[in-house]
């Protein structure tokens, strides 16, 4: 059950799957008439089709929705076309065997069109239509906060790809919360190579922050890692005298699946005071062996994804079509690459949420959990009041930690805290 | 619905000297293909590109047998497909275009396919067909394109009826009155028009009213008067060569009498009673003109079109002939309840002759919608094929034909499969006769050589086949289309 802090007044829910659209996405089955609701069944139909016939390996089938969703899609039309469009993309890679080939090259693709500038604009135009990633940043900075409050020496490891965005509210909080402002040491874990490159500017730009709003800084940026799980204090710069948090957005699920656990335990032994995780609420994980399971708890949340990009930004929005794009790629990576592929893979781009419940189980192990306190939830409600109607802050079950970001009543993001 | 596509293949491109497999397999990379979206610049131009690289892929991994095996569902389909296809290319010059067009002509085929089988089949899905319809309208368009492309625009507007149809109120009265309602749109001129051009550049109209006024007139040589009941008399022309031949007819009594009783339809049909009579008043000009003595009359039909026997005036010593011209191209769909009452009431006039001309029906499996959607495709498309075969550059004129006659024809073929999808199909109107007590009338020789001559006019793509000892059948090519068949009422024991 939920208890909903927000203004949207809706039913209590009895899982964490949703529940407005579980209806659409009963397996199996042919309908012998329209179900009743809203106009966008077909793309999920065929794909959900199609996905069968793959595992089935039922050629005909997976030739015949191959080209019908070809016909029908389009990365340019609406949802539904849009869907069926990076989809199909995943599913003729699935069939054919290509997945590894197809997302290495939309990787290097991506990462050539990329640029600082071109990142920068598209992470602030996100953030500012759309708390999907404000919400955790605000959360995870308000425990942050509240955790190190007191220490002179802060040593923030930051393992996200967010380009920093999460860190000048946090150096303005730092400058006028107290007298005493407090050294920060701001050391950045870059997994993805597409962020690597826009670093150097980015490394700039935060000196130049906090030298304006006077906080001691000192900023690093750890690159070329092979292994989150190969993360040493050393490797970090971690000195005895610091008080350390473990900032971990979006981070986990690039981890390959076999070495969650250890990851988790490295973060143990780096010492933290505070470790805060956000993550997308989705299991692509406990579906992995079993195709079609994962490809519709894929389509699942990429249709409320891709739903929400459709409202939040206008029509003809070049940043909603690169992000849009962006997803293509982790979409490839969860459907229709091998998981025992991941050794070879440097970049880690495992791309396998979990669900907020199954990353706690693993953080159990080595951590427990830290709630929010009314003041980061009021800040967090505050946040999204600036934003358009649909959107909810819940916090989870009784013997679940962290919140939940609600979007249009399903939970999309979860963000939680973690002391040792 | 599987694509026997590996089969066509086979077929189509043995007269081309560009293999197939000019697709790109050399590269044998697929994630290329999507190159093109990691362009930041956003490119919203067309996409046919990227389809069309995709589609090559599906093609090509095809070719080199990359485990997609493809199963054939269609025989049937896939070879008069090709056969329809190769057959338009056979008159155009050969050369690296029509490879896309053939391609561009199967995908339309597969995707009203597709749109037909969403809106009917076992998964039926209304919003899908309506997307497949979208995407199709994008495709192509009535008034240019292709042969492929424009007969894939009307069955396109054919299955859009369909679907607002069925999801709307109104689907009685759109599918009643669906021909009805298209005609009503064209000009009186555009009809006129259209129609002559029909019979100018196909034999569909004359091969029927050919072979029944042959029929008619070797069964009346000795009569002094004859009656004709003529279920659906149209403009009459049909009349104007019987009486143009029957006052020159060298054998049995000069010139005999001729009436004609025409039934009419009340107001549910476009054909307004006063059209009859316009019908009638021509008639009865032109038989004066020519020295005929003729005289008209009309029975009306029920509300619901069905016929009273009854309401037919019949007189001592008249020869009296049941004329009913179905099918044909410029022809309505008349509700199959009004035929059977018309033919099975004419029995019991106990006529002379009978001349029943329809369409011809391919196999069509179980009577399904789709066997028979699939079956009509190939019907207006070998129809569409034959216009072009003779007048490859008369373009504007086929349009026309297209447009108005075609076009309608095809929706109201499609309005009445739809219909009576669910019902027994009786099968063609011929069996029927047979079915109830009609006997066969010899063709004669005479008329099967007539029809020859009639289609040595034209292109010689058309041919005529005896299928009975009373049936002839026109065709295209491969493609059966006219049927003509003669009976006599059981009854009447001799000519």
């Amino acid at each position: 059950m939920y208890n909903n802090n927000n203004n949207l007044h809706h039913q209590p829910q009895t899982s964490h799957t949703s529940i407005s659209r579980s209806s659409d996405y009963s397996a199996g089955g042919s309908g012998d008439g329209e179900p009743s609701g809203a106009g966008n069944k077909w793309a999920s139909r065929l794909l959900k089709e199609c996905a069968r016939a793959i595992s089935d390996k039922d050629s005909s089938k997976i030739h015949h929705l191959l080209w019908m969703l070809n016909e029908l899609s389009s990365p340019y039309g609406d949802c539904d076309q849009k869907l069926a469009s990076y989809f199909l993309q995943a599913l003729f890679c699935k069939a054919t065997e290509s997945g590894l080939r197809c997302f290495k090259t939309l990787t290097s693709v991506a990462e050539k069109s990329h640029s600082f500038d071109s990142a920068r604009k598209l992470i602030l135009k996100f953030q500012e239509v759309s708390p999907w990633t404000t919400f955790g940043h605000v959360a995870a900075n308000g425990a942050i906060l509240e955790a190190l409050d007191g220490e002179r020496k802060l040593h923030i490891i930051d393992i996200s790809n967010t380009l920093c965005t999460q860190w000048p509210t946090l150096l303005e909080a730092l400058a006028t919360r107290n007298d005493d402002t407090p050294h920060l040491k701001l050391t950045v874990v870059v997994t993805a190579n597409i962020v690597r490159s826009v670093m150097k500017e980015i490394s700039q730009r935060m000196e130049k922050f906090a030298r304006l709003m006077g906080v001691p800084f000192e900023f690093n940026v750890i690159t070329g890692l092979n292994n989150i799980g190969e993360l040493t204090k050393e490797a970090l710069g971690v000195l005895e005298d610091e008080a350390v948090a473990v900032n971990c957005i979006g981070a986990l699920r690039r981890v390959p699946v076999k070495e969650r656990a250890t990851v988790i335990r490295t973060f143990r032994s780096l010492g933290p005071k505070l470790v805060t995780v956000v993550e997308e609420e989705a299991d692509f994980t406990s579906t992995r062996y079993e195709f079609v399971k994962c490809f519709e708890e894929c389509l699942r949340f990429y249709t409320l994804y891709f739903e929400m990009l459709e409202e939040c930004f206008a029509a003809t929005s070049n940043e909603k079509l690169t992000l849009e794009r962006e997803c293509s790629r982790s979409i490839v990576r969860v459907l229709a690459c091998d998981d025992d592929q991941d050794n070879n893979n440097n970049e880690g781009e495992c791309e396998r949420r979990e669900r907020g419940k199954q990353w706690s189980k693993r953080l159990n192990e080595s951590f427990s959990p830290v709630g929010f306190s009314d003041d980061v939830a009021d800040d967090v409600k505050a946040l999204l009041k600036r934003y358009k109607a649909g959107w909810a802050v819940a916090q989870p079950h009784q013997n679940e930690t962290g919140l939940y970001l609600i979007w249009k009543e399903e939970p999309v993001v979860w963000v939680s805290a973690w002391k040792p | 619905m599987a694509m026997a596509i590996d089969n066509v293949f086979e077929i189509d491109f043995s007269c081309y000297s560009t293999s197939t497999t000019t697709i790109t397999t050399a590269d044998d990379d697929p994630a290329c293909t999507w190159n093109d979206w990691g362009s930041p610049v956003v490119d919203w131009g067309s996409l046919s590109s990227e389809r069309d690289e995709f589609q090559d892929l599906i093609e090509s991994m095809m070719d080199d047998g990359t485990g997609f095996k493809l199963s054939q569902v269609d025989n049937e389909m896939s070879n008069s497909v090709s056969v329809s296809v190769s057959v338009s290319s056979d008159t155009m010059v050969a050369d690296d275009e029509t490879n896309g067009e053939d391609f561009k002509g199967l995908r339309l085929v597969h995707l009203l396919m597709a749109a037909a089988e969403a809106l009917t089949g076992a998964t039926k899905s209304l919003e899908l067909a309506r997307v497949i319809l979208v995407r199709l309208k994008e495709l192509v368009s009535p008034s240019d394109g292709t042969n492929m492309e424009r007969l894939a625009a009307y069955f396109t507007e054919a299955l859009q009826g369909l679907l607002e149809g069925s999801g709307g109120g109104h689907s009685k009265h759109l599918i009643a009155n669906g021909t009805h309602h298209h005609r009503d749109k064209h000009h009186q001129s555009d009809m006129l028009a259209a129609f002559q051009l029909l019979q100018d550049m196909s034999p569909y109209v004359k091969f029927g009213h050919f072979t029944a006024n042959q029929a008619i007139l070797e069964a009346v040589t000795h009569d002094r008067r004859i009656h004709i009941v003529d279920y659906d008399i149209m403009e009459g022309i049909q009349w104007a060569s019987l009486m143009q031949a029957l006052v020159s007819r060298k054998e049995g009594p000069p010139t005999p009498h001729l009436r004609i009783t025409a039934l009419s339809r009340g107001n549910n049909s476009w054909r307004s009673i006063g059209s009859i009579q316009e019908t009638g008043r021509w008639l009865v000009a032109f038989a004066a003109s020519i020295g005929q003595p003729f005289s008209f009359h009309q029975c009306k039909l029920d509300s619901d079109e069905t016929f009273r026997p009854s309401a037919v005036k019949l007189v001592r010593g008249e020869a009296l002939v049941i004329n009913c011209m179905l099918h044909s191209p410029h022809y309505s769909h008349r509700a199959p309840g009004s035929v059977a009452s018309f033919l099975s009431g004419a029995k019991t006039l106990n006529p002379r002759l009978v001349t029943l001309v329809e369409e011809e029906v391919g196999p069509i499996g179980d009577g399904e919608f789709m066997g028979r959607f699939i079956d009509s495709l190939h019907h207006y498309s070998a129809m569409f094929d034959s216009l072009e075969a003779g007048f490859p550059m008369q373009g504007r004129a086929r349009a026309l034909v297209e447009r108005v006659i075609l076009g309608p024809r095809i929706t109201g073929s499609l309005n009445q499969i739809y219909r009576t999808r669910k019902e027994y199909e009786s099968g063609p109107w011929w069996e029927w006769l047979n079915s109830v007590g009609y006997k066969a009338v010899n063709m004669s020789f005479g008329n099967h050589c007539q029809a020859k001559l009639l289609l040595g006019l034209f292109n010689d793509g058309y041919r005529v086949e005896e299928l009975a000892n009373n049936r002839l059948v026109l065709g295209w090519n491969s493609r059966r289309l006219l049927s003509a068949s003669i009976w006599t009422s059981p009854q009447d024991s001799g000519l």
